[in-house]
């Protein structure tokens, strides 16, 4: 029995060892989409997200704020794309392949957020959330609903789309 | 001087050993004066000073010992110890007087006698306030002793001390004068000795002179007359000393009388003596002619015998010579077949190695074309290696989009997984399936990045491989470089080789040719050989004939010479 195989058992004990996770069965489920910013996990409600799309050919849009990465064609649509790293004052890490643009919509609103990487789909607890730390400073804290179990920033999308200091009005 | 010469040799000789006797007594007696002289001389010494020189020697001692003794009896304090010591001083003082009695018996010197009587008159009043000093001691007034001992006895003690030294001193001053006059006296009579000497030895020159004027002369003179009558018969000499009266007179006298007898004598025989010298003379002619031709006879066979022996051993020479030449030549022949022999040797020897360098050459050569073909092979092979990296770069670019297409379906999975969720409990199942696509292309991604790995390692090999080819290219060239120059080598080897065989021909045809040379040398020197010995014989047979000759020669040589004439 080598050190791999004693690892792979102790591996296995450990799962076996742990506490079964408190049914979810009865409790109000939110399907969210996880992906990092800036090294932190970030949560947000599946039911905004309309598809989720690689990072490809943006153009940059001059005369906008810093947190307008700029627009992109996807499929013929021209979606503008929001970098919340800069809007939430986080520390940029640079732009690469694995970089996604989450595209956001409801009845008034549409627009891409940009995302480090796509952590994937999961469902989460709405009661099991808490409320935002408050040492939580800047623009970041009002969108936030609270921080989930598994140490997940969830964010509050309806008022990011609502909010009106997003829109770019250049009367 | 004439009347010395007329006396006869006894009386010469009786005056001239007496004179020398006289001196040798004249000296024997001088040295026998002298001798009782010094036996003299040492015989008062010995008496008289040494004697006095002793026995006041001694009597210092004695003194100096009365003094000590009575200055111990002053510090003595018991009474049979006293006694003791009074004892010893009074036989000191015996032996004192005695010394001092002694002494003036054995003085000569009238001043040393009077200092004798002075220490003795010294020394008796000494004892007398000496022997008050005893009283006083025996009474035990030791104080008045001592004092008495140090005041007026210690200066008669240094009085009589001071007189004994100057007699002491005038004595040996008295032995040094003695021994002075003696050495004087002996050296006048050395003088005198050396004197006697040069009269003697010019005395006994003179005799010698005189003894070979009158003995010695004479007698020469008349032998030398006597060899002259009887050499040359010259009877007309006159003797001479013939007038002497001593021996040589007489000597002289009788040669007179002969020579007178001898004149008598000659004349009567010379008639018959005339007749005789005739008849001879003719005879003595004939007899010369004979005696002329057998010389020429013996002289001429002689010189034939030397010649035919100088051949003869001429001869004798050459043989040896030509047997010796003959040994000689056998051996050079012999020499000559050796290394005949080995020429040949030495000639297989070098076709072999021309052969074997040949058989190199070949398998250089063989190695060369190999070497090529390996060449060959490893560019094929570093192709090859090149090919196939080129092959996995392309591999790579596939797992790049192989890779691409992975995070392309995990993100479609992901939008399937959202719209599922919006389709609420109808997507639930479509929901899985998403999760089956995203969990499939994490697979196929994480297969991609081992694959990426592999492809990596194998593209570090490839590299490693394409390098490895080029230093074996390298390697090869340099193997190629070294056999073809090896190939020279040997080229050069079998040129040489085959030179070295051509020439060891050459010597084995010379050498061949060497030895018929020699074959017929050496029947050569054996005819000439056989030759040698043939006249070597007949060289003897003619020595023989030559001495029958020379005997023939001589023995008529012989009889002509005992013939009387």
């Amino acid at each position: 029995m080598n050190k791999e195989h004693r690892e792979l058992l102790q591996e296995r004990s450990r799962n076996l060892a742990r506490e079964p996770e408190a049914s979810d069965a009865g409790r109000e489920m939110m399907d969210v989409v996880a992906f990092s910013l800036a090294g932190e996990s970030y949560a947000i409600d599946s039911s905004f997200v309309r598809e989720i799309y690689p990072l490809k050919a943006y153009t940059p849009l001059p005369g906008t704020p810093d947190f307008v990465l700029g627009i992109m064609n996807i499929r013929g649509q021209i979606l503008s794309v929001v970098n919340l790293k800069t809007f939430f004052q986080l520390p940029e890490t640079g732009l690469g392949e694995l970089n996604k643009v989450l595209r956001l919509s409801n009845e008034n609103m549409e627009f891409g957020i940009l995302a480090d990487e796509v952590i994937g789909t999961q469902q989460i607890a709405k009661d099991t959330i808490q409320p935002a730390i408050p040492t939580i400073i800047g623009r970041g804290a009002e969108y936030l609903l609270g921080v989930s179990r598994e140490s997940i920033l969830v964010l509050n999308v309806l008022k990011i789309l609502e909010d009106k200091s997003l829109v770019i009005d250049t009367k | 001087m004439r009347f010395f010469n007329n006396l006869s040799t006894r009386s010469k000789l009786l005056v001239g050993f007496g004179l020398v006797w006289l001196l040798l007594a004249v000296v024997i007696r001088l040295a026998d004066v002298e001798i009782q002289r010094g036996i003299n001389s040492e015989k008062e010494m010995n008496t008289v000073h040494v004697r006095t020189t002793l026995e006041l020697s001694h009597l210092r001692y004695l003194i100096s010992q009365q003094r000590a003794i009575i200055l111990e009896l002053c510090v003595t304090k018991e009474k049979p110890e006293q006694d003791r010591i009074i004892k010893i001083i009074r036989e000191s003082d015996v032996n004192s007087s005695k010394m001092i009695d002694t002494l003036r018996t054995i003085a000569t010197d009238p001043l040393i006698f009077k200092m004798i009587s002075g220490i003795d008159s010294l020394s008796k009043e000494y004892r007398k306030t000496r022997e008050v000093e005893i009283t006083m001691i025996t009474e035990g007034n030791p104080e008045a002793a001592v004092k008495l001992g140090t005041g007026l006895q210690e200066d008669r003690f240094a009085e009589m001390n001071r007189l004994v030294n100057v007699l002491l001193v005038d004595s040996q001053r008295l032995m040094h004068d003695q021994i002075v006059t003696d050495s004087d006296v002996a050296q006048a009579f050395m003088n005198y000795f050396l004197l006697i000497g040069g009269i003697g030895l010019v005395f006994v020159v003179l005799l010698v002179y005189l003894m070979n004027k009158t003995i010695a002369v004479p007698l020469l003179t008349l032998s030398e007359v006597a060899g002259k009558i009887a050499g040359k018969s010259d009877l007309n000499t006159t003797i001479p000393f013939a007038d002497r009266k001593d021996e040589i007179g007489r000597l002289g006298k009788a040669f007179s009388r002969m020579l007178g007898n001898l004149k008598g004598s000659t004349t009567d025989i010379s008639d018959l003596e005339a007749i005789v010298k005739n008849r001879t003379n003719e005879l003595t002619g004939i007899l010369k002619e004979v005696k002329d031709t057998v010389n020429v006879l013996a002289a001429a066979s002689s010189e034939i015998l030397a010649a035919t022996t100088q051949v003869a051993s001429g001869a004798v020479q050459t043989a040896a010579s030509i047997t010796e030449t003959s040994t000689t030549v056998e051996e050079v022949r012999q020499a000559a077949q050796l290394s005949s022999q080995k020429a040949t040797e030495v000639s297989e020897n070098a076709y072999h190695v021309a052969q074997i360098s040949q058989d190199g050459q070949k398998a250089v050569d063989e190695t060369v074309h190999g070497m090529d073909n390996i060449k060959q092979q490893m560019e094929v092979i570093a192709q090859t290696i090149i090919r196939l990296s080129e092959q996995s770069q392309s591999i790579g670019g596939i797992i790049a989009s192989v890779n691409d297409v992975a995070n392309q379906s995990n993100l479609l999975a992901v939008n399937a997984a959202i719209e599922a969720a919006k389709a609420g409990e109808q997507g639930k199942g479509f929901a899985v399936v998403a999760q089956e696509i995203r969990s499939l292309a994490e697979q196929s991604k994480k297969a991609t990045a081992q694959v990426r790995t592999i492809l990596f390692d194998v593209q570090k090999t490839t590299s490693a491989a394409v390098m490895a080819a080029e230093q074996g290219n390298k390697a090869v060239e340099a193997g190629v470089k070294q056999s073809v120059k090896a190939g020279e080598a040997i080229q050069v080897l079998t040129e040489s080789t085959r030179e070295a065989s051509n020439v060891a021909t050459q010597i084995v045809a010379s050498s061949k040719q060497q030895l018929i040379g020699m074959d017929q040398i050496g029947v050569a020197i054996k005819t000439i050989n056989q030759a040698g010995s043939e006249n070597a014989s007949s060289m003897k047979q003619v020595k023989q004939s030559a001495r029958d000759l020379n005997e023939l020669g001589l023995k008529l040589k012989a009889l002509v010479e005992n013939s009387k004439f």
